[in-house]
């Protein structure tokens, strides 16, 4: 396993190295996104909108989750990830839009 | 600037932002990914906009997909981003040899993936959903594959700082490769969740 | 203590093809762009001898819409970013007080993938014709369907290669600005230049993936049968337009925001007066480049896109002009009541205001949506953009040579050939495009290789052909200024005009290998005038001398640039060579992972002795 189960250890009195716990949480609320997404659309009868909304929502949460805790972005020093991924982000928001408005008609 | 492997005889704490050349990577490789935002996201946008051109006669997303096979996917690539965060907190910790094999298991895991996904195409070409059928399938084909080939790229590349690090060992000039490839692999296992949402969940829903 | 590392030095062409100096790669990006500039230019000129008398038949429609293609694709590509690269790359390390680039190595790899994709676009005027699609290459024209031979194909894989440099050159002036500042350069510090580099690497940063996948759309198209525009197997020919444009638009403002932070530099230094508005300045670029992603559906007002996205995006687009205006209003507030000096270089950036505010009024024009169902595809908007791309950013890149010249080669550039290239060329530009306003507005179209007799045309092509001579003999006048001052002697001061406000200033003419002997303490806006201003004869230093440590030279990049040439011709000829390029481009990257570059040190003893502070 990573290291022992302890929250935190010291190294030297110098600073706090970080246990596996907030990542495994995270690696749970991935797992049961996932699987409430795929139960759900397995289910198969509920409103296509409702479920298409459902399922986004859901994609983010996991994609926040996911971005947030292993790859460090809520942790300090990282305004400039933050900000180089949010501008990917509102690009891609502009494309989606032309895809699904300014393509057929 | 020098590389400094150790101060004090011990590993700096987080060794990939201990030098100037370390900072400039995680943060280069950062804006780098916000560009391959941008790729996914254009790759995306194709497939939005041809998803319902399957063509008369050819198999349409619900009758293609298996729910169980993108299902074991997904676990799959989603458990090989977790253990490649045990191996960054591993070097973070100064245990190269846990490292090394949680490195292993992503790499383990994400050969998986790409075994299904290999099978998976096969599968879908046999059905008669194939590269040239129509729109949809080429912009299937393009934005799946275009996945499948960073994996592929992922794999590669952590096997080879495996053998690196059992060669030169971990230090500054190591860690922040280990690291930079970290993020790599997270931000596809990020773009996995959007294309099984997309892709397979809302294709298969009517 | 120095590190025993065994300096590996090259000299001569080997020099050249390894380096990873900033400074020698913004000069391979100076020859490469101006080579590119000067066939850009050839097939300008050869448009308009077709066009210059109705029903002429100098050159055949095939060609002519090679001709028209190449100029297009050349120009924006090959010559016009390069040339800025060139400036970035020259000086924007110099500006901050900085030894180099974040990543020299990816630096001089972003140089060689742009020289060889614009070498393999080239290679089709040799292999049964160039790209005739135009450079925006629409489908279904550029399908296989109407395109058969390979020119469209080298257009795409040239252009992919290309634009692999222009990425990383993005990501690598960004990561060098946000982490490689001197001590004390904030970032409401910066210089202009600096500024709009920054800016436009992040626009290049988000708008070239968008052409990656355009571009390998059409290749999948083209090459495999893909169907993403092939109407009959449900494709889509608009999606092809609004990929290219979503990169297309953002890359305009590529291309001139780093021309306004050259004008920035010029008029302040030359009118001895601080830049007027600079926290207003800076808004203002960051509002153009947010603003650039959201206006691309005004190339496509026409095809049908409804009344709502019409309006939309012509909103948006006016509201452009908005921060392009203020930035107009700070030049000319900058200018009064300083104390002006028309040097070559202030000349162009001068002569740029009126120019390029000509060019933004009918930008604003063709904004219209409605109107712009009469000047779609006619000369107007050729006269637009040509304005704002030469009477703006070529202008600007004439400035900035002019201006920093001695920084990058320790002589200036003769004055008065200077002023005669600025008459020359800026007279030749307008005679050349002023009067396509009104061709447009007479109904004549782009893209056609010529016209009928009767129309009231004539007059107003020949005008503009006789322009566009002149323009080619201000372009040969700098060539001349360029030869002649190079057999002068080497002997530029640190700040040859006098009046230097920004850090470059401060070191010697051309810049040492390392920069700066001791990264400078910036204690103010224009940091180099501050200091003069306050009597210093010049830069504080924030560290001691020590060794200074330089990355090593590597073929790397060449070779690896290479691979990828030939990937893109066997990709047209041969999947095998294909192969092959691959395998030799990610070789090179294998070995660079492997073999760490550990650098070499330049010690103290080895430094020049110019002005060394303990």
């Amino acid at each position: 396993m990573a290291g022992n189960h302890s929250t935190s250890e010291h190294q030297g009195g110098r600073h706090k190295v970080e246990g596996p716990q907030k990542h495994i949480i995270a690696y749970i609320f991935s797992l049961v996104l996932t699987l409430l997404a795929f139960t759900m659309v397995a289910a198969g009868e509920i409103n296509t909108m409702f479920t298409y909304i459902l399922l986004l929502v859901m994609a983010g949460i996991q994609v926040y989750i996911q971005m947030a805790f292993w790859m460090h972005m809520k942790d300090r020093g990282h305004m400039y990830a933050t900000v180089g991924i949010l501008t990917g982000v509102f690009v891609v928001f502009t494309m989606v839009v032309m895809a699904e408005y300014w393509v057929w008609w | 600037m020098s590389a400094h492997t150790h101060v004090d005889g011990q590993l700096p704490h987080e060794p990939e932002k201990a030098t100037l050349e370390g900072r400039n990577k995680v943060l280069g490789f950062w804006l780098f990914l916000g560009g391959e935002t941008v790729l996914f996201g254009t790759l995306f946008a194709a497939f939005l906009a041809l998803r319902n051109q399957v063509g008369d006669g050819n198999p349409t997303s619900q009758e293609l997909f298996d729910l169980g096979l993108v299902g074991l996917a997904t676990f799959i690539l989603l458990t090989s981003s977790l253990t490649s965060v045990f191996s960054i907190q591993a070097m973070h910790k100064n245990q190269v040899k846990p490292m090394l094999i949680w490195l292993a298991v992503t790499v383990l895991l994400g050969a998986s993936f790409l075994g299904l996904e290999i099978y998976e195409f096969f599968h879908y070409v046999h059905m008669g959903h194939g590269y040239t059928t129509s729109a949809f399938s080429s912009s299937f084909y393009t934005l799946v594959g275009f996945h499948g080939a960073h994996v592929a790229f992922g794999v590669t590349w952590i096997t080879i700082l495996i053998f690196q690090v059992l060669k030169k060992g971990l230090n500054t000039v190591t860690a922040p490769k280990l690291y930079v490839a970290g993020m790599y692999w997270h931000f596809i296992d990020v773009v996995w969740v959007f294309i099984f949402t997309v892709v397979y969940l809302m294709g298969k829903v009517a | 203590m120095a590190h025993g590392h065994t300096v590996k030095r090259y000299s001569g062409l080997m020099d050249w093809l390894t380096t990873v100096d900033h400074k020698k790669i913004g000069i391979l990006y100076l020859i490469a762009g101006g080579f590119f500039f000067l066939l850009g230019g050839l097939e300008a000129i050869l448009i308009r001898l077709q066009l210059w008398k109705p029903l002429n038949d100098f050159v055949s429609p095939d060609t002519y819409n090679e001709l028209l293609t190449m100029h297009g694709t050349t120009m924006i590509f090959l010559a016009a970013m390069p040339l800025l690269f060139a400036l970035m790359n020259a000086i924007v390390p110099l500006q901050i007080g900085a030894r180099d680039v974040a990543f020299p190595f990816v630096n001089a790899l972003g140089f060689w993938t742009f020289f060889f994709g614009g070498v393999l676009l080239n290679v089709s005027w040799f292999t049964g014709g160039a790209p005739d699609a135009g450079w925006t290459s629409y489908v279904p024209l550029a399908s296989t369907t109407y395109s058969q031979n390979h020119g469209v194909d080298y257009y795409v894989l040239g252009l992919q290669i290309s634009g692999i440099g222009s990425l990383i050159g993005g990501i690598n002036f960004l990561v060098t600005i946000i982490n490689m500042r001197a001590p004390g350069m904030s970032f409401m510090r910066m210089p202009m230049f600096t500024w709009t580099a920054f800016i436009t690497s992040a626009l290049i940063l988000f708008a070239f993936p968008a052409l990656t996948v355009g571009l390998a759309a059409l290749m999948f198209d083209r090459l495999f049968s893909a169907n993403f525009f092939e109407v009959a197997n449900g494709g889509n020919v608009v999606l092809w337009e609004h990929i290219f444009w979503i990169f297309g638009h953002p890359e305009v403002y590529i291309l001139i925001l780093p021309a306004f932070g050259i004008i920035s530099e010029v008029i302040s230094t030359f009118a001895r007066k601080r830049l007027f508005g600079y926290s207003s300045m800076v808004f203002a670029t960051m509002l153009i480049g947010f603003l650039g992603f959201m206006v691309w559906a005004h190339h496509m007002f026409t095809t049908g896109l409804g009344p709502i996205a019409n309006s939309l995006f012509s909103i948006a687009t006016m509201l452009i002009a908005v921060p392009t205006g203020i930035k107009i209003f700070n030049w000319l507030f900058t200018m009064w009541g300083g104390s002006i000096r028309f040097t070559a270089a202030n000349l162009f950036a001068v002569g740029f205001v009126p120019t390029f505010v000509m060019g933004g009024v009918t930008g604003v024009m063709l904004a219209a949506a409605p109107a712009d169902f009469q000047y779609h595809d006619s000369y107007f908007v050729v006269a637009h953009f040509h304005y704002v791309i030469v009477g703006g950013l070529v202008m600007g890149i004439f400035a900035g040579l002019h201006y920093w010249w001695p920084k990058m080669f320790g002589r200036i550039l003769n004055e008065g050939l200077g002023k005669l290239t600025f008459w020359t060329f800026f007279i030749g530009f307008h005679l050349t495009f002023f009067v396509q306003h009104f061709l447009g507005l007479l109904g004549m179209q782009r893209r056609i290789y010529t016209y009928q007799d009767g129309l009231d045309f004539n007059l107003m092509n020949l005008i503009s052909t006789v322009g566009a001579i002149l323009m080619g003999i201000g372009t040969i006048v700098f060539l001349v200024n360029v030869v002649v001052t190079w057999a002068k002697p080497k002997n530029a001061a640190n700040d040859p005009w006098e009046d230097g406000r920004t850090l470059e200033w401060s070191i010697p003419s051309p810049a040492p290998e390392y920069n700066f002997v001791q990264t400078p303490l910036v204690r103010g806006y224009d940091a180099l005038w501050k200091e003069k201003m306050d009597g210093n004869k010049g830069m504080t230093p924030a560290e001691p001398i020590g060794p200074i440590h330089m990355p090593s030279p590597s073929i790397l990049p060449f070779v690896m640039s290479l691979g990828l040439f030939v990937t893109g011709l066997g990709l047209m000829y041969n999947f095998v060579f294909a192969g092959i390029g691959l395998l030799i481009t990610f070789g090179c990257m294998f070995l660079r992972s492997v073999f760490d570059d550990h650098g070499f040190h330049i010690e103290p003893e080895e430094l020049q002795d110019k002005g060394v502070k303990a």
